[in-house]
């Protein structure tokens, strides 16, 4: 008889003291044929533990989706009219692209317990889905962020992805993983039992061991929710395939079908290992910075004082020549599109000479720290106006700029 | 949707940058650097035979 089975014959009670130690040379204890779980007592402790492959203690920053609680939308919270790659909440993309139907995309304060706000998909009018259309909503990870994760070679990990969601239409979903160059992909399938309840969904998914993943500040992996993916790009479920550009489910719910239709998600983890841990809460402030690599708008209710009081947005230098170097809080990803929107600004000198000019952003180097940001007039402007220090002032909440580095 | 060569702008001898003028009425300048994935989007629109308008002088 073994030590093993000594102990199976001690009963359901082992009352031990000491060290529970892997016998000379082995690799440890392990539950390999039962399904139980093995339970701590209240107060007791893992020391130098490792959980789900890492280590216990280095839990923090395990998520790999960035606002995967949909706290962060500076773009504004309400995306009429989606098209192709709507840029809507913080590295959140949603596409409605092809054929009649209308979504919109809101940040939504419903959510389950635990957490403020979800992402809410909302079909307007609802129509067939044609082979090459699609819809979805999706995060673009970048490579930098799961260059640990080693796909592409034989050590890929495993991942595992959780989500809480809740739809008005019942059924099948699909969420796809590809690859940048969209050669490599898993469609993943989860089931909504129950219309307008909230529900977590957890996939788990070896990572791949083909193909070419990015591990530079280029997209790593895509993470995208098939809201209604044509019959060209879709694909069946369970495992990975090279096939050019799938990202649905043959045969899922396709939710831009149903008029009215809503699809709710947030609580979006992706992690490590094949097991989905609680979600990982950050301070707002840290998600906003992890959000700010990628976009950072500068709009009315960003204002503050300057000396002089009057209200400024942002410090501009005047670099001389025909514009004025606006400066970025964060370094970028990459360097930044610069969009303005309704962009008569007031700009206004420290001679308290000001004047309502319009402006555009124009990106004049390289590099993706602030200076190289350079905003233009385009418009009628005072002449002297723009000379010396000053500030840019919006005029009303409509005026954006828009610095974005997304993937 | 349309493009445009950004100007000419003090220690640089070639424009840097295009603006895209968006169908909202938005204006969004791009720089020219491979990572920005509005600048993959125009080289694929340059590669479909479309040219940018010249930039202003």
């Amino acid at each position: 008889m073994s030590q093993a089975d000594n102990l199976a014959a001690l009963g359901s009670n082992v009352n031990a003291s000491g060290v529970l130690q892997p016998a000379s040379g082995g690799t440890g204890v392990t539950t390999s044929t039962g399904t139980g779980s093995v339970v701590l007592s209240s107060g007791a402790t893992l020391t130098n533990a490792t959980i789900n492959g890492a280590v216990a203690s280095g839990f923090t920053l395990k998520n790999r989706i960035i606002n995967g609680d949909m706290v962060i939308s500076q773009r504004g919270t309400s995306f009429s009219s989606l098209g192709s790659q709507t840029y809507t909440l913080d590295r959140w993309v949603c596409d409605r692209f092809g054929g009649a139907a209308t979504a919109t995309v809101t940040q939504s304060s419903t959510a389950p317990t635990g957490f403020i706000n979800s992402l809410l998909y909302t079909v307007g009018t609802g129509a067939a889905t044609g082979a090459t259309d699609y819809s979805n909503a999706r995060q673009y990870i970048e490579g930098l962020n799961v260059a640990d994760l080693g796909w592409g070679t034989a050590s890929a990990k495993t991942v595992t992805l959780s989500f809480w969601v809740r739809s008005s239409v019942t059924g099948t979903y699909g969420v796809a993983f590809t690859n940048n160059g969209y050669d490599r992909n898993y469609i993943a399938s989860y089931t909504i039992s129950s219309a307008n309840t909230w529900e977590q969904k957890t996939i788990t998914i070896a990572g791949d061991t083909s193909g070419t993943w990015l591990t530079t500040n280029g997209t790593g992996i895509r993470v995208i929710w098939d809201l209604g993916v044509g019959s060209t790009y879709s694909g069946a479920a369970g495992s990975w395939g090279s096939t050019y550009a799938i990202f649905g489910l043959t045969g899922g719910v396709k939710l831009t079908v149903t008029s009215g239709a809503t699809f709710y998600v947030t609580g979006v983890q992706l992690e490590q290992g094949s097991q989905a841990t609680s979600f990982e809460w950050i301070p707002y402030g840290l998600e906003f910075d992890l959000c700010r690599r990628y976009c950072e708008v500068y709009s009315n209710p960003n204002l503050n004082y300057d000396q002089d009081g009057f209200p400024q947005a942002i410090q501009a230098v005047d670099v001389g020549g025909r514009g004025e170097t606006l400066i970025t809080y964060y370094p970028k990803r990459a360097s930044p599109t610069i969009t303005t929107l309704n962009n008569n600004l007031f700009w206004q000198n420290m001679a308290n000479t000001g004047s309502t000019c319009t402006f555009a952003g124009t990106y004049v180097g390289t590099g993706i720290i602030a200076a190289p940001v350079f905003l233009t007039v385009s418009g009628a402007c005072a002449v002297g106006a723009l000379s010396g220090v000053g500030s840019l002032i919006f005029t009303n909440v409509a005026n954006k700029i828009i610095i974005s580095a997304e993937l | 949707m349309n493009y445009k060569l950004c100007p000419i702008v003090k220690n640089n001898t070639e424009p840097k940058a295009v603006n895209r003028f968006n169908d909202d009425g938005s204006v969004s300048s791009i720089p020219f650097d491979p990572a920005n994935t509005d600048y993959q989007q125009y080289l694929k629109w340059l590669e479909e035979g479309n040219t940018p308008e010249p930039a202003d002088e």
